[in-house]
């Protein structure tokens, strides 16, 4: 899903912003409109660099590798792993819908096939598929706040996301709370097609990144492992710098 | 009274020729034929059993419906090697999941590591092979694939294939292998996603510790031995923490199948045997009839109902036994020339399967007391079926009508 962009883009929320509002919320509609537009700020840039580490477990096993990402637009994506040695190197490039990694062991960029997509990326519990259906998203969901006030001693707006009949879409809905005066997202929750909470995303320890207060860790937790997670720590986050576009080449996947 | 039926056997020599002629033309192509599917049988059970499954397989219990990378037997090895003490052949498999990927194309794969050492003991695979070589101990990198797999990777023997799939550990599984040989039609399994390599370059690539392994196959060394007894000794040797099954429990549709293809043979002889009792009984019925007037003389002289009866079973049997004489060389040299050659039945049946098994695209017969007794016993059966009603008619002639019956 959007993580992709959570992770390497810096372009989080901005895909919300551009949904077409269902009918009954248009008196809603400026206001959840404007809501989701600071969030997606909190996010928004016309390109970035990330770095960030990335934290595995599961039942079998805990591994923490971490890499830097550059990002351009919402279709291309580069990201690199620097950590651990033995997959040093070893990048990924998004462009559009399509997914090429670059293995430095034996030399070889190979395209991930249709096959491969239901596939854990990185061993997270995170899909290949999750990564690149983040582009469709903006045109998939109506969106509206479905609660605001107090929940749990924290004041919150939550918002509810239905996807559109027509979309293409795996999950049933997703609902997204944030904080309600610093507008700084809390959790989002993923139901499946029958509405069963499929994951969470908690986001936490608000720090000063990239010039501004944001999460600076994203943990990711199947509904059916509660045990297990895949967590996204942020050191390093900038944006509008300047990329050029031949970073996001076959070619430069290869270089270090 | 042997004299007497053989004499008159003689007597219509051309009719008794052409009734043994036919007695002995549906035996031997029944010998053939029977000989034949015997040799499809086994050739089946060789494929299931030598290829790939083995006499008897142990894996962790619940391993064979969610196929999981981390349900291990632990320590196999000592396990395996526990086993072959107790006088079995045995092996240890292990196998993991990815996506392979040549020059041209990427299919995903499944890896299986074997025992190098050990595995020839249990299957026949290494013979299977259609270009190229088996794999060595010290070509760690060396791999054999399914057939069916090289044609959609388009690759043969001797070009690059790299791996990408995921270690147990989380990390990213990658390393190059080259192809040593690819193998004939085995299973659907392997034919199209298998990709044979060293149980220890897997065990590298996988991150997987040393001395444990998901699959243990075994044989009797005895083929003897009856399998079920097998099992039951290896589940003794194992202990009930480990679910031990063996290929009837592993592959039920084809057991069945295989248990049901000699009811088949059955039901063909029992047709072939018919139309050849038809001719019997008629020229029984002929032969019969031909000479009541001799028959009523022989009543008439006092000779007892059964005695009739027994000459014309006498006759009948006479020619049966110089049939099955004619039908055993005959089917014998036939069944023996297939044993050895084969028929190539490629055209039709190329690459063909039944359930996940490959069939030989040539069929070889093969002769077994089994394939040469039933045709025989059922030609006697027959033959003495045939002639009840002849046999009865004349028994029960009164002798004054036979004797003017013209």
């Amino acid at each position: 899903m959007r993580l992709f962009n959570v992770i390497f883009a810096g372009l989080f929320f901005l895909t919300l912003s551009n949904l077409v509002f269902a009918d009954s919320d248009i008196d809603h509609a400026p206001r959840v409109q404007s809501l989701l537009n600071e969030i997606d700020d909190l996010w928004r840039g016309k390109s970035s660099y990330a770095v960030t580490s990335m934290q595995v477990k599961t039942e079998h096993y805990t591994r923490t590798m971490r890499m830097e990402g550059w990002s351009k637009g919402k279709e291309k994506t580069l990201f690199r792993i620097l950590e651990p040695l033995r997959e040093k190197g070893t990048a990924t490039l998004k462009s559009g819908h399509h997914i090429y990694t670059y293995l430095p062991k034996t030399d070889r960029t190979i395209k991930l096939t249709s096959g491969m997509m239901m596939g854990a990326w990185m061993g997270s519990h995170l899909t290949n598929d999750d990564l690149v259906k983040e582009a469709r998203l903006e045109e998939d969901y109506d969106a509206s706040i479905s609660f605001e006030g107090e929940r749990d001693g924290q004041n919150i707006i939550e918002f509810t996301l239905i996807p559109k009949l027509e979309a293409a879409v795996v999950w049933g809905k997703l609902i997204l709370i944030i904080q309600a005066e610093s507008h700084i997202p809390v959790v989002e929750y993923y139901f499946d097609e029958d509405m069963l909470l499929a994951r969470t995303i908690l986001f936490t320890d608000i720090k000063t990144l990239g010039g501004r207060e944001r999460p600076s860790v994203l943990r990711v937790v199947p509904a059916d492992k509660p045990d297990e997670y895949t967590q996204f720590v942020y050191e390093q986050l900038q944006f509008d710098i300047d990329v050029r576009d031949s970073l996001f080449s076959l070619s430069s996947l290869k270089k270090r | 009274m042997f004299k007497l039926a053989s004499r008159n056997v003689y007597r219509n020599s051309r009719r008794s020729a052409v009734t043994v002629a036919a007695m002995a033309f549906a035996c031997a192509m029944m010998i053939v034929f029977s000989a034949l599917m015997e040799g499809v049988i086994s050739g089946s059970e060789r494929n299931v059993v030598a290829m790939n499954t083995g006499d008897i397989q142990i894996h962790q219990p619940g391993y064979r419906d969610d196929v999981d990378l981390y349900k291990m037997i632990e320590s196999s090895t000592q396990l395996s090697e526990h086993i072959r003490q107790a006088g079995f052949f045995s092996a240890e498999r292990l196998f993991s999941f990815g996506l392979m990927a040549s020059d041209n194309s990427s299919s995903g794969v499944q890896l299986r590591g074997l025992d190098l050492k050990y595995e020839s003991t249990v299957t026949e695979i290494h013979q299977h092979i259609m270009q190229g070589t088996w794999l060595e101990k010290a070509d760690q990198n060396g791999v054999v694939i399914g057939k069916k797999l090289a044609r959609l990777l388009d690759v043969s023997v001797g070009d690059e294939l790299v791996f990408v799939g995921q270690t147990a550990d989380g990390y990213m599984a990658n390393d190059s292998f080259h192809i040593k040989g690819i193998l004939k039609s085995v299973a659907a399994g392997i034919d199209n996603s298998g990709v044979l390599m060293n149980i220890r370059t897997l065990r590298e690539l996988m991150s997987l510790p040393d001395q444990a392994a998901h699959q243990i196959v075994i044989m009797r060394a005895d083929r003897n031995q009856d399998l079920s007894q097998a099992t039951k000794a290896v589940k003794d040797l194992v202990g009930i923490e480990l679910e031990v099954m063996n290929w009837r429990q592993l592959m039920p549709v084809i057991s069945r199948f295989l248990e049901t293809a000699h009811i088949q043979t059955l039901i063909m002889l029992l047709f072939t045997y018919i139309a050849v009792a038809s001719i019997v009984l008629n020229a029984m019925l002929m032969s019969v009839f031909e000479r009541i007037h001799e028959f009523g003389i022989m009543k008439a002289i006092g000779v007892r109902p059964w005695q009739i009866v027994r000459l014309v079973y006498a006759e009948t049997l006479i020619q049966t036994l110089l049939a099955s004489i004619a039908g055993l060389v005959i089917g014998i040299g036939l069944a023996w020339y297939f044993q050895r050659y084969g028929i190539d039945m490629s055209s039709i049946a190329e690459g063909m399967s039944f359930a996940g098994i490959a069939l030989d695209p040539i069929w070889y017969a093969e002769l077994s007391i089994n394939s040469l007794f039933t045709p025989v016993a059922f030609l006697f059966l027959m033959a003495i079926i045939a002639v009840i009603y002849p046999a009865a008619k004349v028994a029960l002639l009164r002798p004054i009508e036979a004797i003017y019956h013209q």
